[in-house]
């Protein structure tokens, strides 16, 4: 399997600012998302299932969750004595540890990277949710005998700042990249997922520090016309997540079976911490529709169209609707959602109600007692 | 060695459980799945994390592979440990021959070597048949207190039921004055859990002994501690008041089952301070489809439910279709309910598939005679081909055809 050779890193605060309701506490990756998972479970899971067996993960700050999260990388069979996982913490350069852009932070752990013996690097965002076989990737870049591989897809892309629009020749050669200005027509754009062999991204590195540029996006941008730079492009469900309105939209599109199916696939897993929760037990007089339920919720009330997290209980009496409830946290008897995203261990008394639009959910905080 | 543990326990897993039939033909009834993402030996294995036991001998030798496979390095229990852990203890051979483990006793005596690395000072022997949340530490205060030689958990049964356990007559003080064997007439519903705690170098002393006894049987109830107790040693019942129940038959499998979701029954699996560990399947939620109905169930990761759901508990990826009905009902992982089709007082194995129409099972009042009324059981595997019939009360261990 060419994954072997591959050193996987996944950035997991990038774009926190695009969700800045969920990430106040926690990374871009720790932000709890269906039902059940975490956003780094998805690239994790996805280089595992690729077989990749070393993977760094460069984190900026508020990352105490996150490490909660993964620990030592057991749950996606991470936890090596040789390669495995490893978190690697802002390191101290010349900005005293808060990198801006994703050149910098792959800087800041060079070392790491160096030490690695693996040819390429693959890295990834967080923000992206999609199953991909990170091996055809490879392969695609192998293949091509290409220099960068950039993962894209073809569709209407998501209105996050600084979205890139990658220009290419009938054999899939970047030709040109462009900052995103449509969002009404399909477009290919890029998922932020790379390929590049090793030698040449400290190199890249070294030289874009010197020069002061942070960003990958920009060092691609110089190098087209020197480097061998192709597309990759990922077909099926793959959607980024660049504000609260597209983790609501994007949460609740996972209630269609199609859409289900080519996330949570037989042959690739999402693995998740666990947290021995019990089944989900339904009352006398229950009533959910068209919901998504996680283990450990206790459910007397009505749900629809809605995704309960781990252990939520739902009161007699309480109607949730079109709303995203975090894990523990506790719906009153006869209380009322709609179009609402709560957070963990959040408390809604009895006969509250609480309502939002589909084009502007209402978010509660984490720990909140209303 | 580190810390020298206090107590270790030995965890009896070897048992076929034949009363189960066809759901014990490939497994060790430890194995048997329970309560929507558990195996029986979750609950004496978490009882041992939860009251500070860490080091767990796991004796198996009835189709120990998926048993082994489930227990593995031990993790999901917190116990893959540098100093002590799970073991599984799996017969073996010696320079005198190959033994199999002959009884209860027997096997415990072939680990007199596993025991003595660790010299504790205390043996706590459990079986792995039973569902119960239960405080070991507790007990071995108790035994301390007593200054015991042994002690034996005990819970009173009714009294209708106690002939069909072992019982002892207990003194104010707590002591065993006598012990009778599933009497007929019994004169006490103290029952035996077949939970003990013995001083390591008295069990081992008697141990050896039994095992030199021509015609023993090798066994704890009949051999062992009858042997202890006429020699006078100090025996106590420790009484247990809380939810316990031996899952050997078929019934009792499924009203275990169905008792979890009976809010009366005193076995609270959600209760944070006394957490059951399992090994858990990558499954995201469950979905709960447009047209599906669940009331008063328990419904596991991975499940995809579109049909009616009552009274049932349902495990990991278990699929019910639209129109399907599911009541008063096990379904264990990966099994397909398809359109139309009726489960019903049954328990239903892992990865069966219930075609289209199919009938599983009857209620207990459209029966003629209700004597012969019965939970059907439905086998690993097995298909149920469409409009199908199973009667109550059978178990179908190979592919039934279609009605057409």
């Amino acid at each position: 399997m060419s994954a072997k050779n591959v050193l996987g890193i996944i950035f997991s605060n990038a774009y926190d600012e695009a969700l800045p309701e969920l990430t106040a506490l926690r990374t871009m990756g720790s932000v709890p998302f269906a039902g059940r998972y975490r956003l780094i479970d998805f690239p994790l899971s996805n280089m595992v299932n690729s077989g990749i067996t070393q993977v760094g993960v460069i984190t900026k700050s508020n990352y105490r969750s996150l490490m909660d999260h993964i620990g030592t990388g057991k749950p996606w069979d991470l936890s090596r004595k040789r390669e495995g996982m490893t978190i690697l913490p802002p390191f101290n350069t010349s900005k005293a540890g808060i990198n801006t852009g994703r050149a910098d932070a792959l800087y800041g752990s060079i070392s790491y990277i160096s030490n690695s013996n693996k040819e390429y690097v693959l890295f990834t965002d967080c923000n992206v949710v999609c199953s991909m076989n990170y091996d055809k990737f490879i392969k695609a870049h192998i293949a091509k005998d290409a220099d960068i591989t950039i993962a894209y897809a073809n569709g209407i892309p998501s209105k996050i700042e600084n979205g890139t629009e990658l220009f290419m020749d009938a054999d899939g050669r970047v030709t040109g990249t462009g900052l995103v200005d449509c969002y009404s027509s399909s477009v290919n754009y890029s998922l932020k997922s790379m390929i590049i062999r090793r030698t040449l991204l400290e190199r890249l590195l070294h030289e874009a520090h010197s020069a002061k540029i942070d960003d990958f996006e920009t060092i691609v941008s110089k190098n087209i016309k020197h480097l061998r730079i192709y597309g990759y492009e990922h077909t099926g469900f793959v959607r980024v997540l660049d504000s609260l309105q597209s983790y609501y939209d994007v949460s609740l599109e996972l209630l269609k079976l199609e859409n289900r199916k080519q996330i949570f696939t037989a042959d690739s897993p999402v693995y998740t911490k666990v947290r021995d929760e019990v089944p989900a037990i339904y009352g006398i007089g229950s009533s959910v529709k068209n919901s998504l339920i996680a283990d450990g919720c206790r459910i007397d009330g009505e749900v629809e169209n809605s995704i309960l997290f781990r252990g939520v209980t739902v009161a007699k009496g309480a109607k949730i609707k079109n709303s995203i409830v975090m894990q523990g946290t506790y719906i009153g008897e006869n209380s009322t959602l709609d179009c609402v995203i709560i957070d963990k261990a959040a408390v809604l008394k009895p006969n509250k109600m609480l309502c939002g639009d589909s084009n502007y959910p209402v978010y509660i905080g984490k720990g909140i007692v209303i | 060695m580190a810390v020298k543990p206090e107590c270790i326990a030995m965890l009896l897993a070897g048992g076929q459980g034949s009363r189960l039939g066809i759901l014990t033909k490939n497994i060790a009834k430890p194995a048997v799945p329970y309560g929507g993402k558990y195996r029986i030996i979750d609950f004496p294995l978490s009882n041992c994390v939860n009251s500070g036991i860490y080091t767990v001998g796991v004796l198996t030798q009835y189709q120990p592979l998926e048993l082994n496979d489930y227990i593995g390095n031990g993790q999901p229990w917190d116990l893959d440990r540098a100093n002590g852990g799970v073991h599984i203890l799996s017969p073996y051979q010696q320079i005198k021959g190959t033994e199999w483990y002959k009884g209860t006793a027997n096997a415990i005596y072939q680990n007199i070597n596993f025991i003595e690395r660790y010299d504790p000072e205390y043996v706590l022997i459990l079986s792995g048949d039973h569902i119960y949340k239960m405080d070991y530490s507790k007990m071995l205060d108790y035994h301390k207190e007593k200054n015991a030689d042994c002690t034996i958990a005990m819970l009173e049964v009714p009294w209708e039921e106690a002939s069909r356990f072992g019982l002892m007559i207990v003194n104010d003080d707590g002591s065993i004055s006598e012990f009778e064997e599933k009497p007929k007439n019994p004169r006490s519903n103290k029952a035996s859990m077949g939970v003990y705690i013995f001083n390591w170098k008295k069990l081992r002393k008697y141990l050896i002994e039994d095992e030199a006894k021509e015609g023993s049987g090798n066994d704890f109830g009949h051999d062992v501690i009858p042997a202890m107790h006429s020699a006078g040693e100090r025996m106590f019942a420790y009484q247990f008041d809380g939810y316990w129940k031996d899952v050997g038959t078929i019934s009792s499998l499924w009203d275990a089952n169905l008792d979890l979701l009976n809010p009366k029954v005193d076995l609270d699996l959600t209760d944070d301070s006394w957490r059951i560990y399992s090994r858990s399947p990558a499954a995201p939620p469950h979905y709960i489809g447009e047209t599906a109905k669940v009331e008063n169930s328990m419904i596991t990761e991975g499940c995809e439910i579109n049909g009616d759901i009552d009274f049932s508990v349902l495990f990991a990826n278990v699929t019910v279709e639209e129109g399907a009905e599911v009541r008063y009902s096990i379904v264990m992982p990966g099994t397909v309910i398809k359109k139309g089709a009726v489960v019903q007082y049954s328990i239903v194995a892992e990865n069966a598939v219930i075609e289209e129409g199919a009938v599983v099972g009857e209620k207990p009042e459209n029966m003629a005679d209700v004597k012969e009324w019965g939970v059907s059981v439905i086998g690993n595997g097995v298909k149920i081909g469409k409009g199908a019939k199973v009667a109550p009360n059978v178990m179908i261990d190979s592919d039934v055809g279609g009605a057409e």
